[in-house]
């Protein structure tokens, strides 16, 4: 431990400048909030996207940071963080866009935003603790303000129901790991991760597995890895789609940069098993997600399984994380990717919802003529989560295959690569049915500022980094550093 | 220039897109005039490029991915500007065949000129990732084409077609991943691979490799038995779409097999030479035996399809398999020239039977009958086309065929008598297909069919002549072949 003692000398408030500016505007939008009518009901959505845009800012120059602790050895200035962090606030400026639109002239239009920047402070934390208590206070964070989320639409049945799943897994699984890191603490002594991974190393090896395994519950939970992704269709398809865009992405790459962080610095070389536990995970996660996504005539819902498929994806670079170094930027440019095609993909399903009240397949027949423009940023969507070229799905999918094969899991790239190929048939049941089939009925889609900025960043970026991956790779090559 | 060559179909492409809704004669003006001056370009390739000096020209090398070695990089061998010279002139006759009513014309220009710039830079990518992507954007498009205009069962067919080919391209992905990484230091630069051959001496690796290579080229060339997606899409596909799929994008597999499986892995290809012989063998009986069963034209010709291509296997194999120089340059040359030649003679087949749909409404067999007395100028076209393709001497087709068994022979006098049988069944298909349609008395419930539109006869007798130039000079053509071919069949 790098000594709690000189209290006043660990206290590093630019090592939370971001966090401090999001929860901040949270805080002070909580009344105001309450009190906004008419047109003011505008403004905490639009105060909200001030505070991220400038996080972002803050989160920026962290990217070129010699790596150090801040607060006592519980808190990480490293690029890795700043690298999470930015996706995790890009990721919910593109929620909070197509949000501001969806609830646009409706009484949840000034609430949304203080949930969802709460959620997204605490993947932020996530992504920068190195502290097991911090690290069970983040989880939290992230997952309670995404439950409210989940409820926001009140009046709504499947929305109660979701709500109350996706609280009850979550608080099994967090309850789950919290004991796991309890083990870690036990064994060491320390809730530092670094501290931990010196003293693992002669530790009894059955209680690090057992403790390995209590805490992959609940990073398992947030990152929808089969067995413990069941509550993400239900939560999915009962959230309204943007809400189900944002808990799809969010917490996702949270819990990916949390469990990145824990293996590399608590668990290097003591369980020499993880690989191979994470790549049975992996190859079952995808093999799963796209099996039963076959299956799905709800949109949200088979966005819901393809998203768990596609964490199978990344999972497979986790495995070899710490033997592969091209590991980490391949995983860091894929879940930029997938931020990006998740939720255009969710974006246009809300304009649909909200057009129709309904997320069947068959509401998108013939958005090819009925909305020419949204029809075009879904169908690049679902190619890029197919992994079709040149969309940044596929450079992204190219660097997790290549790790997986440097890091000698052969097998998992070939079941991989057939994954995608089973995959691209229901991603391609949606185009079809928006362009092969003609229009039922005549109306376009809910229009909106927001939506439409959403859809044209996420567009643009997944064209672009799939034609140029090189600038994306090259600043998840600088996240790819992190303090050991 | 290539660069210019391999993206003015797209920027057309876009430009197309921006044009004002309601003006489909315009877009087709426009899609025309951007074919036009890609084909112009491709000629100017032409004539920049010198034969005798041998390797790549036009080279031109950007860093793309530095991070994993991938660039931008291309440049062409004789084989690739062949290839490139037929895929704008066959873009050039789709664009200018005045396609029937479709509606949405803006997305159909856009898609055929996006495949247009997949398929040149495909031809010109000299890394194998950026080949990998041009692979893929010259193929999507056409599942688009083949749903959106298709046929009565166009959704099955668009469906079927891109889960061929996507689990045959990922496939290919992962063989080209396996190679990248056998490298030392690790590269996707395919002359860099060719050099090193870095898996010659890895049995089990190479094999393997081998085999994804094979699946991902063997679904697009096809050969029997992954050639099921192909009946189907090629029927379905509206008439501009049957002529680019069986004219230019089974040349992606074949061209494939010749630059890159052949080269990058020649000890395994070796090995496994007579398991290709099989799969030529097969193809090429198999093409021609389904051909003669069928009534529906589309259906014929796209199984003869099946055939014509085994004959590019067929050179292939020949080439891994013998060591005597120059017979593997002969069969070389024979899968080269049966591939620009299969582009202008399918391409035309294509195109008149869609032309004859597009007045009968049906493409049976049966239906017609002596159209020598009504159709004077389609039958002309169609007969120079049908035995251009069977393998008549004095068209493209025969200089192919006659190489490939040729190089056969000198290995095998069985292989060449089993290649040689396949001929003569193909011809039987032809001889039917020409006494039925063109011969004979018109049925009593023939359709009625107006004469061919002066735009008609330009795009298909175009090709007709291309094919009799091929035939009668073959030397301009094998000059700029030998060149690659002279390259891959030399050995180390």
């Amino acid at each position: 431990m790098t000594g709690g003692v000189a209290m006043g000398g660990c206290m590093d408030l630019g090592a939370v400048a971001p966090e401090m500016v999001l929860a901040g505007t949270a805080l002070a939008l909580v009344p105001a909030a309450g009190w906004a009518r008419g047109r003011w009901r505008r403004l905490p959505a639009a105060l909200a996207l001030l505070a991220l845009l400038a996080a972002m800012g803050l989160t920026v120059p962290m990217l070129t940071a010699t790596p150090r602790e801040a607060f006592c050895g519980t808190y990480a200035v490293d690029p890795f963080r700043a690298f999470y962090q930015l996706v995790i606030e890009a990721g919910a400026v593109v929620s909070l866009l197509s949000l501001a639109s969806h609830f646009r002239a409706s009484e949840q239009e000034p609430h949304h935003p203080v949930a969802l920047l709460m959620a997204t402070v605490g993947g932020m934390g996530l992504a920068a603790a190195t502290d097991l208590g911090l690290i069970v206070l983040f989880l939290q964070m992230v997952s309670f303000p995404s439950y409210l989320l989940v409820l926001l639409v009140r009046s709504d049945g499947p929305a109660q129901e979701a709500t109350l799943k996706y609280f009850l897994y979550g608080a099994a699984a967090l309850a789950v790991m919290a004991y796991g890191l309890t083990f870690l603490f036990g064994l060491t002594g320390s809730l530092n991760l670094r501290a931990i991974g010196a003293g693992l190393a002669g530790a009894d090896r059955a209680w690090v597995a057992l403790a390995f395994g209590l805490v992959v519950v609940g990073y398992g939970f947030e990152m929808t890895l089969v067995p413990f992704h069941v509550w993400a269709p239900d939560v999915f398809q009962g959230g309204t789609a943007p809400i189900s865009g944002f808990v799809s992405v969010v917490p996702k790459a949270a819990a990916f940069a949390g469990l990145l962080r824990l293996l590399l610095e608590a668990m290097p070389g003591a369980l020499a098993a993880w690989p191979s536990v994470l790549a049975l995970m992996a190859a079952a996660t995808m093999t799963f997600g796209n099996l039963v996504a076959l299956r799905q005539a709800s949109l949200k819902r088979l966005l819901a399984y393809s998203s768990i498929a596609q964490a199978g994806y990344m999972l497979m670079a986790v495995a070899v994380a710490g033997r592969v170094p091209q590991a980490l930027p391949a995983i860091g440019y894929y879940v930029v990717a997938y931020l990006l095609m998740n939720l255009a993909a969710f974006t246009v399903v809300a304009q649909v919802e909200r057009m129709s009240g309904s997320d069947g397949l068959a509401t998108v027949r013939g958005l090819g003529r009925r909305a020419p423009w949204s029809a075009a940023a879904l169908t690049l969507a679902l190619l890029s989560l197919a992994g079709v070229p040149p969309l940044a799905g596929f450079a992204g999918k190219v660097f997790l295959l290549l790790a997986a094969i440097d890091g000698d899991l052969a097998w998992l790239a070939v079941l991989a690569a057939a994954n995608m190929a089973v995959a691209l048939s229901y991603y391609v049941a949606v185009i079809a049915e928006m362009y092969f089939r003609e229009p039922e009925r005549p109306e376009g889609m809910a229009p909106g500022v927001g939506y439409a900025f959403a859809l044209g960043l996420c567009s643009a970026a997944t064209l672009a980094f799939g034609i140029a991956p090189s600038v994306l790779r090259g600043v998840a090559q600088l996240g790819a550093t992190l303090l050991r | 220039m290539l660069t210019v060559t391999i993206f003015l179909p797209l920027l057309t492409g876009l430009a197309v897109l921006a044009l004002p809704r309601g003006r489909p004669d315009l877009v087709r003006r426009a899609a025309l005039a951007g074919a036009a001056l890609t084909l112009a370009a491709a000629v100017i390739l032409w004539a920049g490029f010198d034969p005798a000096v041998g390797g790549l020209q036009w080279r031109l090398t950007l860093p793309w991915i530095p991070s994993v070695g991938a660039s931008y990089d291309v440049g062409v061998g004789g084989l690739s500007l062949a290839l490139i010279l037929l895929t704008a002139v066959l873009l050039t006759v789709v664009m200018a065949y005045v396609f029937p009513e479709h509606d949405r014309a803006h997305a159909h220009a856009f898609l055929f000129l996006l495949l247009a710039t997949g398929l040149i830079g495909l031809f010109a990518a000299q890394d194998l990732l950026l080949f990998y992507l041009f692979f893929e954007v010259g193929l999507v498009p056409m599942y688009f084409i083949v749903g959106i205009w298709g046929g009565e069962r166009r959704r099955y067919a668009a469906l079927k077609f891109f889960l061929y080919t996507r689990a045959g391209s990922l496939a290919m992905l992962l063989g080209f991943l396996a190679l990248y990484l056998a490298m030392e230091p690790h590269s996707f630069s395919l002359p860099a691979i060719v050099q090193a051959r870095p898996l010659d001496g890895a049995p089990l690796t190479g094999g393997l490799v081998f085999l994804a290579l094979l699946l991902g080229f063997g679904v697009k060339l096809p050969v029997v038995p992954l050639h099921n997606w192909l009946p189907d899409a090629h029927v379905e596909a509206p008439t501009e779409g049957s002529v680019v799929l069986a004219g230019l994008q089974l040349k992606m597999g074949g061209y494939g097999m010749l630059a890159v499986l052949l080269p990058a892995l020649p000890e395994t290809v070796a090995r496994f030479g007579w398991v290709l012989v099989a799969v030529a063998l097969v193809s090429l009986l198999y093409g021609a035996l389904a051909a003669l069963a069928q009534s529906d034209m589309k259906r014929l010709v796209a199984y003869t399809s099946v055939n014509h291509m085994g004959f590019v296997t067929l050179g292939v194999a020949v080439a891994a398999l013998s060591g005597d120089e120059g017979v593997r340059r002969l069969a070389l040359n024979g899968a080269a020239v049966q591939m620009v030649s299969h582009g202008f003679l399918t391409g035309g087949m294509f195109l008149l039977v869609g032309m004859l749909q597009h007045r009968a409404g049906t493409r049976d067999l049966d239906r017609f009958g002596g159209l020598i007395g009504s159709m004077p100028v389609f039958s002309g076209l169609f007969g120079l086309l049908a035995f251009g393709s069977l393998g008549l001497p004095g068209l493209s087709g025969f200089i192919a065929e006659f190489q490939a068994v040729g190089a056969a022979l000198q290995l095998s006098a069985w292989v060449a008598g089993l290649a040689v049988l396949a001929l003569v069944v193909t011809t039987a298909v032809y001889l039917r297909l020409v006494t039925g349609l063109l011969m004979g008395r018109a049925p009593a419930d023939a359709p009625a069919l107006p004469p061919l539109t002066a735009g008609e006869v330009w795009s298909a007798a175009a090709l007709a002549a291309l094919s009799v130039a091929v035939g009668i000079l073959p030397a301009t053509l094998v000059a700029l072949l030998d060149g690659t071919t002279a390259a891959l069949a030399h050995l180390p």
